[in-house]
Order: structure tokens, then sequence, then C-alpha cells
């Protein structure tokens, strides 16, 4: 019989630590990357010979890059992993110390995110050839999802960018966003990239790192962590894109890995107060944030322009900012959803606070396309 | 991109539509897709490394009629590869077998809407070790 997440022994997010998201610097990585697990451990009142094995969440620093960062720790000789998912790998390593410290493996587990990007990205060519695979970018994919939504629903471009008027409004009130300025509707509208979609529509080119620390309920009293700021991860789903959507694989595959999460979480979608998703272009927040049944098709603008996903509203989404306004640096990112959600639950978001916030889902997808949603409860 | 080891790897070669249609000279040109003989999947951009439905490895090259029905488009104002300059309109089309096919178009904005019929043109290709042509889209007269 296979097992999922809730049916190890209870996993807790216990410390968050981040170095803000920022623009390219000179800054090397190993220092990004301290920063945040210093804080997350400070955050937890724990010691670094506390944790018991470490996962290193990056994508563009190339082979290795954990141990000589971890190194200025203490090196005591713990083992520690890299996860490389893409825009996921963050989410990815988070599950996987999620699943060894529920499987009782170990009590403590350290996940840290950290990038610096470099353009353009390496991948290997994979022998099939493309026709237009050179002019279509991430930005392109959007544009063209972004009409196609926009046709079904009679929605007007500027619909779609009052997302990133929302996201930069949230970005401002985040001490480590990376865009921290608020944005009016015509600011979002100028500078166009690929279709309606502008440079304050898209993610930023950046670098940071985020770190959490996960424990179990033994961890927690063998090291006396306070119990009361500790948040649980209820559910944590997975999944990769299958054959035959052509169109859409991001939106059907989240679709799917989200619904998997709230119900192994045993909440309904209506019961989420915090939401971060992979808003990496202005028209994926309102995809991914129907996909998860939060409102019906068609009825994310109409709800947005009320105020429903604002900060106060029935459902705060993306009050970290986002990915269009905290920023993206790709390792970091899931990660750094997961701190932001534990600060949210532990009502800790001063100025950016969700009132009464008790539930939040992260979710993110990876180009490939893979998908990972965690769902936290306090 | 034509170089032997490529071509070796994919089995279906790394030609992706003829110059003239799959049903005839009058018919716009024809693109190539992939027919798995076991689930009778179809697919562009072709490959024989396994079918993305169920694994099989007896994949065929097929020809695909260059008509098709625009789904959505967009034009790209900015973009970082020198040997595409922007601006240039870029969208998806379905073809026959429900394939979908993401590629160049040749057209003004205001001539295009999802729904729209589409076919395929050849045109000069500018881009270095390319070939001598390249496929694009239009709308259908
Ligand atoms: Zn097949």
């Amino acid at each position: 019989m296979v097992k999922i997440l809730g049916d190890l022994s209870p996993v807790y997010v216990v410390g968050i630590g981040f170095h803000p998201y920022q623009h390219a610097s000179d800054t090397p990585y190993v220092a990004l990357g301290l920063q945040a697990i210093r804080e997350a451990l400070t955050d937890a009142a724990i010691a670094w010979e506390d944790v018991q094995s470490s996962y290193v969440a990056t994508a563009l620093l190339g082979m290795a890059a954990g141990r000589p960062m971890l190194r200025h720790l203490g090196a005591h000789g713990q083992p520690l992993v890299h996860i490389e998912n893409a825009s996921a790998s963050g989410s990815t390593a988070f599950r996987h110390a999620c699943l060894e410290v529920g499987a009782g493996i170990s009590d403590v587990a350290l996940v840290v995110g950290v990038d610096k990007r470099t353009s353009p990205v390496f991948r290997a060519p994979t022998g099939v050839p493309s026709l237009a695979d050179d002019a279509i970018v991430p930005a392109t994919h959007f544009a063209l999802l972004a009409d196609e939504y926009c046709s079904r629903h009679n929605v007007a471009p500027e619909d779609v960018a009052l997302v990133a008027v929302k996201n930069h409004a949230n970005g401002a009130l985040n001490p480590n966003a990376q865009r921290r300025k608020v944005r009016t509707l015509e600011e979002v509208m100028t500078r166009p990239i690929a279709g309606t979609l502008t440079a304050l529509q898209c993610t930023p080119i950046g670098e940071g790192a985020a770190a959490v620390i996960v424990a179990s309920e033994e961890g927690i009293r063998r090291l006396g962590i306070d119990a009361g700021r500790a948040v649980r991860v209820v559910s944590s789903a997975a999944g990769s894109e299958k054959a035959g959507n052509q169109t859409n694989p991001d939106t059907a595959l989240s679709a799917e890995i989200m619904a998997q999460a709230i119900r192994e979480a045993q909440i309904g979608p209506r019961d989420l107060d915090v939401i971060e998703v992979h808003d990496a272009f202005a028209i994926e927040e309102l995809l991914y944030a129907e996909a998860t049944g939060i409102c019906e098709q068609g009825e994310f603008i109409p709800l947005l322009k009320e105020g429903a996903f604002d900060i106060g509203g029935r459902c705060a989404i993306s009050a970290s900012g986002g990915l269009i306004a905290m920023g993206h640096p790709i390792g970091p990112t899931g990660v750094g959803q997961v701190g932001e959600i534990v600060r949210q639950l532990r009502g800790e978001a001063t100025g950016r606070q969700q009132p009464g916030a008790r539930t939040g889902l992260a979710h993110m997808v990876g180009i490939g396309a893979v998908c990972y949603v965690h769902v936290l409860q306090k | 991109m034509r170089d032997t080891a490529k071509m070796m790897q994919t089995g279906l070669g790394d030609e992706l539509f003829q110059p003239t249609g799959a049903s005839g000279d009058s018919a716009p040109p024809a693109l190539y897709g992939g027919r798995c003989n076991s689930c009778g999947y179809v697919f562009f951009p072709p490959q024989s490394y396994g079918c993305e439905r169920c694994g099989s490895t007896k994949i065929d090259r097929t020809e695909l009629d260059g008509r098709g029905t625009l789904i959505a488009s967009a034009v790209v104002h900015r973009h970082l590869d020198p040997a595409r300059p922007a601006p240039f309109i870029v969208g998806s089309m379905e073809l026959e077998r429900r394939v979908v096919v993401r590629g160049l178009i040749e057209a003004g904005q205001d001539a295009l809407a999802p729904g729209c019929p589409m076919e395929t043109m050849i045109v000069a290709e500018t881009r270095p070790d390319r070939g001598s042509t390249d496929i694009r889209f239009r709308p259908a007269v």
C-alpha cells in the first residue's frame, strides 16, 4: 500500500530565513545562502549541529554548490543532496526533506534554495528538431495563453495586468522582495515584451536565497523548539506533464496536482486563506488560481476587481509579491513560498498579514513540465 | 540543424516540412509529424525515441496537411536572440488529427483572431546553418 505525506509522522516547519531577492550583484552565492540558513536557524532557535540532513535546491550554479557553502557553518559530516528541478527545484527539495522527516530517518532537516541567474541557461540538446523554439521563450508561451484566455472569456489585457498591480503592491510591503515599488495600471501597461505581456507583468531576473527548517514532533521535543510557532505540512503532491495536452500543459497539470494536495489535506479549495503560485507571468496567477478551485473558470477577474485576492480579501494570493514582485531566483523560489506561508500562518507577516490565516497553499511548476503543491496549516 | 549524428539519433531525420502539399502540389506545404504504430498517437515534431503516450518505438513519419486553425497569436516586441529580430508574430495552430504546432506567422496582427483558418507557406531561411527555406503560417485566403 503506497503512502502519502499525511500517513507519515507529522512534519512541521520550525524555522524560516531569507537573503532578500535582488538584482544581479557581485555577492557570491555562498554569502546569499549562509545568510538565509543562519536566519532560519535563529528563527527555530536551534544550532547547526542539530540539523541532521540538508537539501540544497539550485538550478544555475553548476555541480555540487552545497558543500562549499555549508562547510562555513561547521563541517560536521551530515548528509547533503542537491536538487535541480527547474523552477520547482526549491519545492522539490522541500517535499523530499518532508518525506525524510516524516519517515523518521531524520528529526530535523534543512532546505535551502540559492541561485544566481545566468543567461542563457544551458540545456543539453535532445536531438529532436524544432520548428521555432528559438522564437518561443517562456514570455511568448504565456503571451499565447493570455491571448487564448482573453478571447475565450472576453477579458481585456488591462484586466490581466491588474494581477501585476496587486502583486507589485504586495511586494512593496515585503522587505525580502526584489521589486518593492507600488505600480499603477498605467505603469504596468508600458514596455511590451510579447503580446499583451509587459515587463512589469514578467518576473525579473535576480538572485537570492531562502531556507526553512523542518522537524518532527520528536525533533521539536528533543530540541525544545517553540511548538506554538511550528506550522504543519499537511500535504505534498507532485506530478509531471502527460501526453496529449499540447496548448496549456502547465494549467492542466496544476489543476490535477492542486486537487490532489487539497484532497490529501482534507480541506476544500475555499478553506485556503493564503496562496502562493508560480506567477512568473501575470496570466499564470489567473490560470492557476482558477485551477485551485477557489473560483470558477472565468470568475477570477471579476473577483480580483472586488479585492477578493488582496491581503484582507477572501484569499490573499501572492501576499509576498509573488514571482512578479518578490522575484524568482529559481532555486530559492519554492522554499521562499513556504517561508511566506509560514510567516502568514504564524501571524507574523507584519504590514502584509492576511487576517486570521490558518491554511495556505504553495504551488510551483517547472519547465518540463513538473508541478509541486504543498498545503500548510496552523 | 542538419548534422548526421542528430539525424541518426531521431531516426526520422530532422526535416520538418516539404515544399509541396500532402494532397498534391496545389495544397499548402505539408509538415512532417510522427505517428505511433502501436497506439495511433500523432504528434509534432517527429521523433522515433519513443511514443509520448505509450512508449512504443514503432513510429513512422506522417505528412500533416498544412491547413489548420489559429488557437492564439502574439506579437513579440522584444527578443534576445539576434537571429530572430523583433518584432515578429508567433502563433499556436491546430492542424489535422488534433496536432498543435507553434510557429511564426506572416500577417498583420489585425488579420488574426482565434479560430481564423491558417495555412503554411515557404519562406527563405535567414538564420545560418538552417538550410535555404523555412516554413511559416498565414491566414488562409
Ligand atoms: Zn503510442
